[in-house]
């Protein structure tokens, strides 16, 4: 009987992530179809609304049922990428460039990136050199931009090899989470705390200050929730609240941004441009917004990284803004499930973490757009315009994806044996 | 593990927690500025709007069109040039001169960014050009305009920046909303900017200034309420001037006014009595009033963006506190606001919040919804209001405001000459506050001139035209 009632929920259960899936992708065919429709027939926006929900279809349902992994958590996250696409291809109309299609091509890549680190995951079993090798070259990563950087926007956080460019920080931030998680389950303080150190200088050093901030209160979250240790951790944000006033008085370009956080309108012209058209484009929505394709998104500096929020707002309103961050909330949910699910150390730290990455940068980008904090540029997870920042989420995401599918394994062989021993008659 | 696994639950919790904070403050910013952040002049949407959608009209309160709109879209204000002048900082200019006037403050009614779905399809089917929706506003345009003319022409205002308010003290609306100097705006805006005096300035809601001895109602209010036995007090003007610590405070005139008691010190607008009355109150209770009445608060009305009115907060020497009891000082306030202070005398101690916002219609002509009277505040209890009424009567039957009485009418007012300096030079402001006291006519007004003189001799005149106008329809 119980059996039945088992088979009978992740039956519906099945229908209901169907379901899901069919909604998903009726959003985005029609969404990219109307933009088509709208201005003239355009070749990219029909191939757009043929080709995600296909994509959409495939990952989820096929893809994610053959690794075992999550598939709500891969149907939203398919969502938020997909809806990155779709913002960046209505503002290509205005702005005339092709953002759109190069995301398409961060989002493909990203997901190849997402399956190899649920392979990964799922086949090393031994963890030890790994991760040292994974500990090395984050140490150079992360100190390059230092040394051969080129300045973007005040931060000093990229690097160019060979024609291509790429932001060592958020390739360093999938490693962080697995190298915080691998030393504190192996209970080696002093190794992934120098090397947390090492980050934040190296990151100060660069003046990104909004990864800085990621990555510190991602690893805060998880030391209190590895450790337990509330002195430590309330020591930990002492330290970082000094060193933010430290900061304040030191550097000439937070305390604009201060000043900007606190009274956009007083230097419109300047600090304040950005922020206070980010509050225009989202008064001028109200709850329900524009409508997709309407509004003026590119009045925004960097409407297509950093403000993306504030272009969702404004041409879907408010009101599916909070949606958004309710598919984050979501996220964070299904991270702390998986987490709690798991049977070693290792894993469930190394769930948590990506959760706790995940869910600060989401807040601290979604908080400096509608103007809670003091605004500090990184890019809104999946949403965002941007390969490296599309696929560390990505291979955060595939990690987490991974420890989802080692748990849904060991759920099995646990029900496999305790079937085998319900099948041997009792002695 | 199961302590670690509740850890993992408690952090979860405190990130979704974040992200919910995130979304309630963007919900209730949005819902608090958004018509502020809308109107800004850097929102280029507004010009977007301007050129798919005809902006609709303004009218006034009888039904006279302010602005409309011709077939293509530009803006044409009121034919008669007196009426455009004299309504400019309301209605605005074509260029946005002017921040936060209808045209720009309104613009989402105006180019239709409330318009319902099927009102947008109801169009779109007819194959019109989308019109906005009309604005009708509290205000009367012919009694603004004669008000305007009279300030052009007075003897002792002509020439002179300064502001009239005039609002409906039960309902809050807002009557008239001078400010002087205006300008025709569809004049030369060009040559308009490079007059003196600042003309797109709207003065009623932007200059902030010492109240003066208007201020003496809030003083007057703090004394009733925190100072016992205030009726029976008596305080010493035998010389005409007090000393606190190293300030004197003189009174205007040199006057002397012997031993007076409150409500005589307020009909004659006695410096020194307010100012012991103020060091013996103390600073904290003189502020905790003067912020009852308004001061200090981020004023964000519905429909007018106001400049907010301070009170020192770090008041040090009781020599500043004198000053700041009599309305000097650091001081500052918009004339609307003290029609505000005036209003809430009227209304038994309850401010009201001040409405331009009559109704607006839609192209349709469907009526939306959600214009009614709100109370802002509770300035003080309505016996200390009938105590200062009954002094502010007073000061208009046999006070320094007697050039306000209108035969026949119960008018209760306070005069206000605030000293200042512009580039060093010592300036008079005049100022007076007062309302009707007759269950017809609801109205308050505030007139302002800057270096006009005293209140008395050149404020009072004038309200007293704007009474007996009010009165005569």
């Amino acid at each position: 009987m119980a059996k039945r009632r088992e088979r009978d929920d992740t039956d519906r259960r099945k229908k209901q992530e169907k379901m899901l899936v069919y909604v998903e992708m009726i959003f985005f065919f029609s969404a990219f179809l109307l933009l088509t429709l709208k201005e003239g027939w355009d070749w990219t926006g029909f191939l757009l609304a043929v080709l995600i929900p296909v994509i959409i279809y495939v990952t989820t349902v096929w893809l994610a049922g053959w690794l075992r992994a999550d598939k709500l958590l891969m149907a939203i996250v398919n969502f938020l990428c997909a809806l990155g696409v779709l913002m960046l291809h209505t503002t290509d109309r205005i702005a005339g460039f092709s953002r759109g299609i190069q995301q398409l091509g961060h989002y493909g890549l990203g997901l190849v990136v997402m399956f190899c680190c649920i392979l990964f995951v799922r086949i090393i079993r031994r963890w030890k050199w790994p991760v040292r090798i994974l500990l090395a070259l984050s140490v150079i990563l992360i100190i390059l931009p230092v040394l051969i950087g080129k300045e973007i926007n005040g931060a000093q956080n990229w690097i160019f090899i060979g024609g291509f460019s790429l932001q060592p920080s958020e390739i360093v931030k999938v490693s962080l989470g697995i190298i915080l998680s691998y030393y504190m389950s192996e209970r080696r303080f002093w190794t992934w705390f120098v090397f947390l150190a090492i980050c934040m200088g190296a990151l100060m050093l660069q003046r990104d200050l909004g990864t800085a901030l990621v990555y510190f209160t991602a690893s805060l979250i998880l030391f209190y929730a590895h450790s337990g240790n509330v002195l430590l951790t309330l020591a930990g944000l002492a330290g970082a609240s000094g060193a933010a006033v430290f900061g304040y008085h030191a550097f000439r370009h937070v305390q604009n941004r201060v000043a900007a956080w606190k009274n956009p309108w007083s230097d419109y012209h300047n600090t304040g441009y950005q922020l206070a058209q980010t509050l225009i484009a989202i008064a001028s929505a109200g709850l329900t917004g524009v409508g997709l394709g309407l509004g003026s998104p590119c009045d925004i500096p960097y409407y297509f990284t950093d403000f993306i929020f504030a272009i969702i707002c404004e041409q879907f309103g408010l009101l599916f803004g909070i949606f958004t961050m309710v598919l984050y909330a979501i996220i964070i949910l299904r991270g702390m499930s998986i987490a709690i699910h798991t049977r070693y150390s290792f894993y469930g730290l190394l769930a948590m973490a990506v959760t706790a990455l995940l869910g600060m940068q989401t807040f601290i980008i979604i908080g400096g757009v509608l103007k809670l904090i003091p605004l500090t540029g990184i890019t809104l997870p999946f949403v965002s315009y941007g390969g490296t920042s599309m696929l560390s989420c990505m291979a955060l995401i595939g990690l987490l994806q991974g420890v989802s599918s080692i748990n849904q394994d060991e759920m099995k062989y646990d029900s496999q044996i305790s079937c085998a021993e319900e099948a041997q008659p009792a002695v | 593990m199961r302590q670690k696994r509740q850890r993992f639950r408690i952090m979860a919790a405190l990130l979704i927690a974040l992200l919910a904070v995130a979304g309630a403050y963007g919900v209730y910013t949005v819902s608090t500025y958004s018509s502020r952040w809308f109107g800004n002049t850097g929102n280029t949407r507004y010009q977007e709007a301007r050129s798919t959608v005809i902006p609709g009209d303004v009218l006034d309160r009888n039904g006279v069109v302010l602005a409309s709109s011709d077939e293509s879209g530009k803006r044409i204000y009121n034919d008669d040039w007196y009426v455009r002048c004299a309504m400019v900082h309301i209605t605005g200019d074509p260029d946005r001169n002017i921040p936060n006037a209808v045209d720009s403050f309104q613009a989402s009614y105006l180019l239709g960014f409330q318009t319902s779905l099927r009102e947008r399809i109801g169009t779109l089917l007819s194959g019109d050009r989308r019109r906005g929706d009309n604005v009708i506003l509290t205000v009367d345009a012919q009694l603004q305009t004669r008000i305007a003319e009279a300030f052009a022409s007075g003897e002792d205002t002509r020439g002179r920046p300064g502001a009239v308010v005039v609002m409906n003290y039960r309902t809050g609306e807002i009557i008239t909303l001078l400010s002087i100097p205006n300008f025709d705006p569809m004049g030369d805006l060009a040559e308009i900017a490079q007059r003196p005096n600042s003309p797109f300035w709207n003065r009623a809601v932007r200059s902030v200034q010492a109240p003066g001895s208007t201020f003496k109602i809030i003083t007057s209010a703090a004394v009733l309420q925190y100072m016992p036995g205030a009726a029976n007090a008596e305080f010493d003007c035998t010389t005409g001037a007090t000393q606190v610590d190293d300030q004197i405070i003189p009174d205007y005139g040199n006057g002397h006014h012997g031993m007076v008691s409150l409500a005589d010190a307020f009909r004659v607008s006695c410096n020194n009595a307010f100012a012991q009355a103020s060091v013996r109150l103390g600073s904290k209770y003189l502020r905790r009033t003067a912020e009852d009445f308004g001061f200090n608060d981020n004023f964000l009305f519905r429909d007018l963006v106001v400049e907010n009115s301070s009170f020192p907060v770090d008041i040090a020497t009781n020599g500043e506190l004198a000053w700041s009891g009599i309305g000097q000082g650091r001081l500052l306030v918009t004339p609307l606001h003290m029609c505000m202070v005036a209003s809430a005398i009227a209304n038994e101690g309850v401010m009201m919040e001040p409405r331009l916002l009559l109704g607006v219609t839609g192209p349709t002509g469907i009526q939306r919804q959600g214009f009614t009277a709100k109370e802002y505040r509770t300035a003080c209890e309505p016996q200390y209001a009938a105590r200062i009424e009954s002094f502010m009567k007073d000061v208009v039957a046999r006070g320094t405001g007697r050039s306000a009485a209108v035969e026949g009418l119960s008018i209760a007012g306070k005069t206000g000459s605030a000293e200042s300096s512009i580039n060093n030079n010592k300036v008079t402001h005049a100022w007076f506050v007062g309302y009707i006291d007759e269950p017809e006519y609801p109205y308050a007004v505030c007139v302002f001139v800057e270096n006009g003189g005293t209140g008395g001799a050149v404020a009072a005149p004038l309200a007293k035209q704007i009474f007996a106008w009010l009165t005569e329809k």
